[in-house]
């Protein structure tokens, strides 16, 4: 605690500095669901993050900065030695693998006047508010290909990588940076599983599909018992004339004369 | 004598009561089966291409049985009245087949049914939905279904993916190899849609915003018709066959009683 007021105190001996607690954040989950996808990271823009190094009569401009944290052992500077800030892209520095790349450039956002995000539910301002309030790194799936793309290219990123994230104030006139937050928490892109491996075993049978398989079973079977027993018995009936088993006689077709007991 | 006879006309009664409730649950049989053959919710495609459509085959068999059911139940009506043996035997031993064959179909919609799990779907939709390379006719033909009927389904019913949509974030697809995912993170189909059927808001639908994507899965979509189908042929077809397996006892009764 102590040394951190140290710390602090030296900083604000008019030397440059990252304020220790202010670092890029992920966008509100609430609202940006999906994120962080399998390419891209949504940040929130860096409101209120830099109020206290912006001077009126000048115009600054934000750079984002992002790169592997793999890379932060290799160079995770973004300010060459008179603090200039790095024109890196994604392919000088292979996706942000040995070093940081500048992801993107965007206005200052409005410290006294955010956006409201209980707008978004408000389909003609929710395009407002998300411009606003996020920047989605890794948008542009087309600028690594196209070779008249001439502004600062967002690339995908790459899947199940951590990437680490800057905010950079810029002042436009004199191209010096003036303020820069920490580095981001580590953030990491989605894993895909492959569809092969999904089970698709459905396990245990259903109560219903057993109980109609076997009671339908067990009625096959008396069926059959009853017809092979009325058959014989009908067989034996008629092998044996002399018998004197009365039979229940035809009532509605009396018209025909009674047919003599053959043996079958 | 009167006795038997009483006792004869009321096992005749009751015999041919039992034949025309046969015969109206044959041609019961027949409507339902053809209801579910000419598949209302279009989720044949889905099945065709699972290679397990034997829900289908057991309502194929219902038709035919329903209508020899009625066919038979005529002829034992007659037979019963005339006291025919002859008749009565024949009667018996088709009717034993036709409960040997509706035997067949309720517990192949039964078994069948137990297989269509949502894990099946799942692995299905992720393997074919928008598959650009295939191998063969057969392929394309079943790619092409699953295809059709899934953006159907997406549209009609307001859902994504057989759970939710992040199915689509949690695999990869034949959808991911051609549509990458900083686009397309789930298909354009279950973003909440306008009236002219493009994206309300397709940044809010990539994000995720909620109320500019579904976020609900479509297995209640496909397993709810799915399940009254086999269900509808297995049972049904169960109780028709309780109760003929009384009539045809009593017919077997009435047939070793009667004279030639």
């Amino acid at each position: 605690m102590c040394s951190h007021w140290v710390l602090l105190a030296f900083c604000c001996l008019g030397q440059l500095c990252a304020d220790q607690s202010l670092k890029p954040q992920i966008a509100a989950p609430h609202l940006a669901t999906n994120n962080p996808t399998l390419t891209t990271v949504a940040l929130e823009k860096p409101f209120c993050m830099f109020d206290s190094s912006l001077s009126p009569n000048k115009s600054y401009v934000i750079y984002l900065y992002a790169m592997k944290e793999s890379a932060s052992a290799i160079s995770s500077l973004v300010t060459d030695n008179n603090s200039k800030p790095l024109n890196s892209t994604f392919q000088q520095t292979n996706g942000g693998q040995r070093g940081p790349y500048k992801a993107a450039l965007f206005n200052v956002p409005n410290c006294a006047s955010p956006p409201k995000l209980a707008d978004v539910g408000d389909v003609n301002k929710v395009s407002d508010v998300l411009k606003q309030y996020l920047f989605r790194v890794g948008d542009d799936g087309t600028c690594l290909y196209d070779p008249n793309f001439l502004a600062v290219c967002n690339p995908p990123l790459a899947p199940d990588t951590t990437y680490r994230f800057k905010y950079v104030l810029v002042d436009s006139t004199e191209g010096m940076m003036k303020d820069q937050t920490i580095w981001s928490d580590p953030v990491k892109t989605r894993r895909v599983k492959l569809p092969l491996k999904i089970d698709t075993w459905p396990g245990r049978r259903s109560g219903g599909m057993i109980v109609i398989t076997s009671i339908l079973s067990v009625l096959v079977f008396l069926l059959l018992a009853g017809f092979l027993a009325s058959v014989s018995s009908a067989v034996t009936v008629s092998e044996d004339p002399s018998a004197e088993i009365r039979r229940m006689s035809r009532t509605i077709q009396q018209s025909e004369p009674r047919p003599q007991l053959s043996s079958e | 004598m009167a006795k038997s006879d009483d006792g004869i006309r009321i096992l005749q009664g009751l015999l041919v009561f039992g034949n025309v409730i046969i015969g109206m649950c044959g041609i019961a049989l027949t409507a339902e089966c053809i209801f579910f053959v000419s598949d209302p919710h279009g989720l044949y495609p889905l099945l065709e291409a699972t290679e397990n459509d034997d829900i289908y085959a057991a309502a194929w068999i219902g038709i035919f049985v329903g209508f020899a059911l009625f066919a038979l139940s005529v002829l034992g009506i007659i037979g019963v009245i005339k006291a025919n043996r002859t008749l009565l035997l024949v009667y018996l031993i088709l009717m034993l087949i036709t409960f040997a064959f509706e035997m067949a179909s309720c517990i192949t919609a039964a078994t069948h049914r137990d297989f269509l799990t949502p894990n099946l779907f799942l692995k299905q939709m992720l393997e074919r939905y928008k598959k650009s390379e295939t191998d063969n006719n057969n392929d394309k033909w079943m790619t092409e279904g699953v295809t059709k009927t899934w953006d159907k389904l997406m549209l009609q019913n307001q859902c994504c993916g057989v759970r939710g949509p992040s199915d689509w974030q949690e695999y990869t697809s034949a959808f991911r190899l051609t549509y990458n995912d900083a686009d397309f993170p789930w298909p354009h189909n279950c973003c909440v849609m306008d009236a002219r059927g493009s994206p309300v808001n397709l940044d809010g639908c990539k994000l995720g915003v909620p109320g500019y994507y579904n976020s609900n899965g479509c297995y209640d979509a496909i397993s709810g018709p799915m399940n009254t189908h086999a269900w509808g042929v297995a049972w049904f077809g169960f109780a028709i066959l309780c109760w003929t397996f009384c009539v045809l006892l009593g017919t077997m009764f009435y047939w070793s009683r009667i004279e030639y």
